[in-house]
């Protein structure tokens, strides 16, 4: 299965690359990470709360970092379980700097997902994990803006992530317009939820081993 | 006279209880101290299991107990193989690799049990499975038929040399010669995919072992509850005195029951004398798509070779069966399909030949129509193919190539699931054809309705296809029938029912004979307690097999019946006569005697019973068939597709159907109206879609689609024509699977002829609306039309 997609920053790549070096936003991007270990330089282990449709609970997932270019791109491994499935795959991330002040991230990879969240949740995974991709990476862009603004005023960041409950509504209306979408083919997977997630959870342990 | 039941159109008996919720079901035993049961089933579909840790979920309030492989100790033994290979036929090869009660060291299919975890309720015990922790070494899985033959291909058996684990090569006649002299030889791969039984009724089983009576019940959803009983006693080391299995109400078989020592039977009663406790488990809806058997896989590679008048001269057909991940059922599936290629037609030269392959999925056992459905499809399809290309109409085609009523009985060499030679001992098919036409309209329908309603756009297809089926086979059952001291009769056999009316038409065969109401007669299936001996219900043998044996001790029975009243009322036997209970002698009726009286006089308190008699008016009695008999039909429809959606709706549909003897026509109506809503199913929505790691995509019935009723046909005109089998006194055949196997070639008929301006051609099965959609459009594009 592939997993790809691509979203632009309003940033400059420094400063997408500085934001996911922001724990306090990123730990709130994607509500459900429950916690997120770091293990050794390049291997991380974390928890998220998944659901898709019927099926849902904890999963525990592994990323391993590879090829780092910083600020450019990096590979990412991931291995995710729990009772209500598992899923594993690995994906290729890169920021590219528009020049016009935003930038571009691009990701791409190959997944495989299995159990439950396979055999029940399949016909939801396709839009549950596009709609939560797509509201992670907005909110961590609102972030993104809220923090640039902050700093032309010269005061502190005032961002308040979407609420648990709030970013369930978004991804149920998500689906709603997703009925009706012509392009409903595209093969995603739940583990698209992990990967981003993780991801963005990667770059939060990271930031937090800096700072 | 005695009035006679069988052929009549009566109610059903037992429908009062089922209808008002008063039968009993499995899931409605409820015993006092019950545990449930929940099992771990592996989320791979090929994998090392490593280490399983139990520890937390043993910590749960609740959990009782957790079982894996390793506490199973010497009780760890894969299952025995419930059909051997068939001896009979000439170099068959043949690997045996039964399912296992729990992974031991590897999963073998998405859903292989890995842990059984026992608890003071469902909720608990489900809870707590998300608390074992098992450490997965996953495998590439083997999901593709060919992949998994080729050079260096994972292997599902790690002994075996590659996943091949049987082949058979059978041939009638001489192929090869007769495509020499064919004027046209069409080839075509065909492919048929797999589907569940979807049962509204999953399987459940509630054991109870009662320590002090050293006594053992289960109440099972089984379609073989004798053989269950045997073999878990075999397994449990006791005696098979000691071992109650009872199949009360069971909400459909359709096959999957059939398969016996599934884990959870073999588990349960395990665990259950070992914690001394009643154990529940009842499979839910998703565990079933996981836990129970499945049908149909196949890819068939065929040729047919024919002269320019249609006439076929001869069949090729070589094909790769899907075992699943073991084949403890033998060959029962690929041999159907082998003795039902040739369908109702003169195929003189019949080359056939098929590989089973292991695979990572669920095991293949029977569902409904048990392989015939595809050797049909072959068939019917061929046939369809070649019409078109020699410009021969479609039924005229058939008409030219039917086997012709003195051709009975006809030997096909093929051997079949029963290791015998294939006969079809007895059928009329012209006739069948014939009346099908007329009652679908077809020459009409062709001539002027159809082009009539294309003209105005509408896009309406006709398909008529035949097809036969073989039922009723052996080895044999019995039943005993007794005349209690009310007078009411007591009818038992060890079959078990699933909803075929057993009730009625047992009791009607009884009635008949005994000389009471066919309300009278309590009819008792599918208690080990009640009846030692039989074999089961499946291959629409139940009617055939059981009701022959019915009729025999019911004949016993009514000769002792005037045997003791000749005595009592001093008449010789043959001027008495039964009528609604009562004995009597015809030309005197005031001189008689209820069946209770003589029942009463037939069990004395005192005095003795004559030397050589047996007390009561009872009688045992069971039957065999040589062979099995050879059922057939014609089926036929119109319907309409809406070429945006590709939504069918059936306008007519009619079915001409031979089972023999009809018992009771309404029954009779009733299974072919379950099996031709099965094949819909099976034709245009149900498919068990694999991914490439053998993981399953669709198991719910949120995305794995069941007909509904609105998918039915409105009406379904049925035409019983009655071709008497000379294999059992009643001259019955089975109709169990009757419904179900001929609707996918139907179907493909009538929706190319629907979509004949796309010049679609339908080699694959089950359909669905999408994929009748990507087909149109892929023949449009090909520039077919």
């Amino acid at each position: 299965m592939k997993l790809e997609g691509e979203y632009i920053f309003n940033g400059t790549r420094e400063e997408v690359w500085d934001l996911v070096r922001d724990p306090e936003v990123l730990a709130t991007a994607l509500p459900g990470t429950q916690d997120l270990q770091k293990i050794s330089d390049i291997e991380y282990a974390g928890k998220m709360n998944i659901r898709v449709g019927p099926v849902s609970g904890v999963f525990s997932g592994k990323v391993l970092v590879s090829n780092e270019v910083p600020p450019e791109s990096y590979t990412l491994s991931v291995e995710g379980r729990g009772a209500a499935g598992h899923g594993q795959g690995a994906g290729d991330v890169q920021l590219i700097d528009q020049g016009d002040g935003t930038t571009l991230m691009k990701y791409s990879g190959e997944l495989q997902v299995g159990g439950k969240m396979a055999s029940v949740g399949q016909r939801l995974l396709d839009s549950v994990s596009r709609s939560i991709t797509r509201q992670g990476l907005e909110t961590l862009n609102k972030a993104l803006q809220a923090k640039g603004q902050a700093k032309t005023e010269g005061r502190e960041v005032e961002y308040t992530p979407p609420s648990e409950a709030q970013f369930a509504a978004s991804v149920v209306k998500d689906m709603a317009s997703e009925v009706f979408s012509p392009e409903h083919q595209a093969v995603w997977t739940a583990v698209a939820i992990a990967i981003v997630s993780l991801m963005i959870g990667f770059w939060l342990g990271k930031s937090s081993q800096r700072g | 006279m005695t009035t006679q039941y069988v052929g009549k159109r009566i109610k059903r008996n037992e429908d009062p209880r089922l209808l008002t919720g008063q039968a009993l079901f499995v899931d409605d035993v409820d015993l006092p101290g019950m545990l449930r049961a929940a099992f771990l089933r592996s989320a791979y579909a090929h994998a090392r299991v490593t280490n399983i840790d139990v520890s937390a979920a043993l910590e749960r309030p609740g959990v009782v107990a957790i079982y894996t492989a390793e506490d199973m100790g010497d009780f760890w033994r894969p299952g025995p193989s419930l059909v051997p290979p068939p001896w009979s036929i000439e170099g068959v090869v043949f690997h045996s690799r039964t399912q296992i009660p729990m992974v031991k060291d590897k999963a073998r299919h998405i859903g292989d049990p890995i842990a059984v975890v026992i608890a003071e309720s469902r909720y608990i015990a489900e809870d707590a499975l998300e608390e074992i922790w098992v450490d997965y070494e996953p495998l590439e899985a083997v999901v593709d038929l060919e992949k998994a033959l080729e050079a260096g291909a994972p292997l599902v058996h790690e002994d075996m040399e590659s996943n091949m684990a049987s082949y058979v090569q059978q041939e009638k006649g001489d192929y090869e010669a007769a495509k020499a002299q064919a004027d046209l030889v069409i080839e075509r791969r065909i492919t048929i995919d797999r589907g569940a039984a979807a049962a509204m009724e999953n399987r459940g089983v509630v054991v109870n072992w009662d320590a002090k009576a050293q006594q053992l019940t289960m109440w099972n959803t089984t379609q073989a509850p004798i053989p269950i009983r045997n073999g878990v006693a075999a397994m449990l080391d006791l005696s098979e005195n000691q071992v109650r299995v009872i199949a009360p109400f069971v909400g459909g078989g359709f096959g999957p029951k059939i398969m016996m020592f599934q884990p959870e039977e073999v588990l349960l009663p395990w665990a259950a004398i070992k914690l001394n406790r009643p154990i529940k488990w009842i499979e839910d809806r998703q565990e079933n798509f996981l836990g129970t058997t499945q049908e149909r896989g196949q890819i068939h590679d065929v040729e047919i070779a024919l002269s320019k008048e249609g006439k076929i001269l001869g069949l090729k057909d070589v094909f790769l069966h899907d075992s699943g991940a073991y084949n403890p059922y033998g060959l029962t599936l690929p041999l159907n399909t082998q003795t039902h290629t040739m369908g109702m037609y003169d195929v003189p030269n019949f080359y056939t030949e098929f590989k089973v392959v292991f695979t990572n999925k669920m095991i293949t056992t029977p569902v409904r129509g048990a392989g015939r459905p595809q050797g049909i499809f072959v068939i019917e399809r061929m046939l369809d193919i070649a019409a078109k290309e020699l410009g021969i109409d479609r039924a005229e085609i058939r008409e030219r190539n039917l086997i012709p009523a003195d051709a009975f009985p006809v030997h096909q060499t093929v051997i079949g699931q029963d290791f015998a030679e294939t006969i079809y001992d007895s059928g009329d098919y012209l006739p069948q054809l014939k009346k099908v036409k007329k009652m679908i309209g077809y020459d009409n329908f062709i001539k002027e309705e159809q082009p009539r309603l294309r003209a105005e756009g509408k896009r309406v297809g006709l398909g008529l296809v035949g097809f036969v089926e073989s039922t009723g086979v052996g080895p044999y059952e019995g039943a005993r029938i007794t005349v209690e001291a009310s007078g009411k009769v007591l009818m038992v056999t060890g079959v078990g029912t699933q909803g075929q009316g057993h009730f009625t038409s047992f009791a009607q065969i009884t009635a008949g004979q005994v000389g009471v109401d066919v309300k009278d007669v309590r009819v008792v299936t599918g208690d080990t307690s009640q009846f030692h001996w039989g074999t089961g219900t499946f291959a629409s043998r139940g009617a055939v097999v059981a009701g022959n044996a019915v009729n025999a001790a019911a004949q016993r029975v009514r000769a002792k019946i005037l045997q003791k009243a000749g005595e009592v009322l001093e008449a010789p036997e043959e001027e008495l006569e039964i009528e609604n209970g009562v004995v009597r002698i015809a030309d005197i009726p005031e001189k008689s005697i209820t069946l209770g009286e003589l029942a009463v006089l037939a069990n004395p308190m005192r005095g003795a019973v004559k030397p050589g008699t047996e007390p009561g008016l009872e009688a045992t009695e069971y039957f065999g068939p040589q062979y099995g008999a050879t059922a057939s039909g014609v089926v036929a429809m119109i319907v309409e597709v809406d070429p945006e959606t590709m939504m069918l709706d059936i306008k007519d549909f009619v079915v001409v159907h031979d089972c023999g003897a009809v018992i009771n026509p309404l029954i009779v109506d009733g299974q072919i109206h379950g099996g031709v809503s099965m094949g819909i199913g099976n034709s245009y929505y149900e498919q068990i879609i694999y991914d490439e790691n053998g993981q399953i995509l669709n198991a719910s019935l949120m995305d794995y689609l069941v007909p509904r009723s609105t998918d039915m046909p409105p009406h379904i005109q049925i035409g019983h024509q009655e071709t008497k089998s000379p294999l059992n006194p009643m001259g019955s055949k089975g109709v169990g699977e009757a419904g179900a196997i001929p609707l996918p070639s139907l179907f493909a008929q009538a929706l190319e002829d629907a979509l004949s301006d796309t010049g679609i051609e339908i080699t694959e099965m089950p359909l669905s609306p999408n994929r009748l959609f990507e087909l149109a459009q892929e023949a449009k594009t090909n520039g077919k039309w």
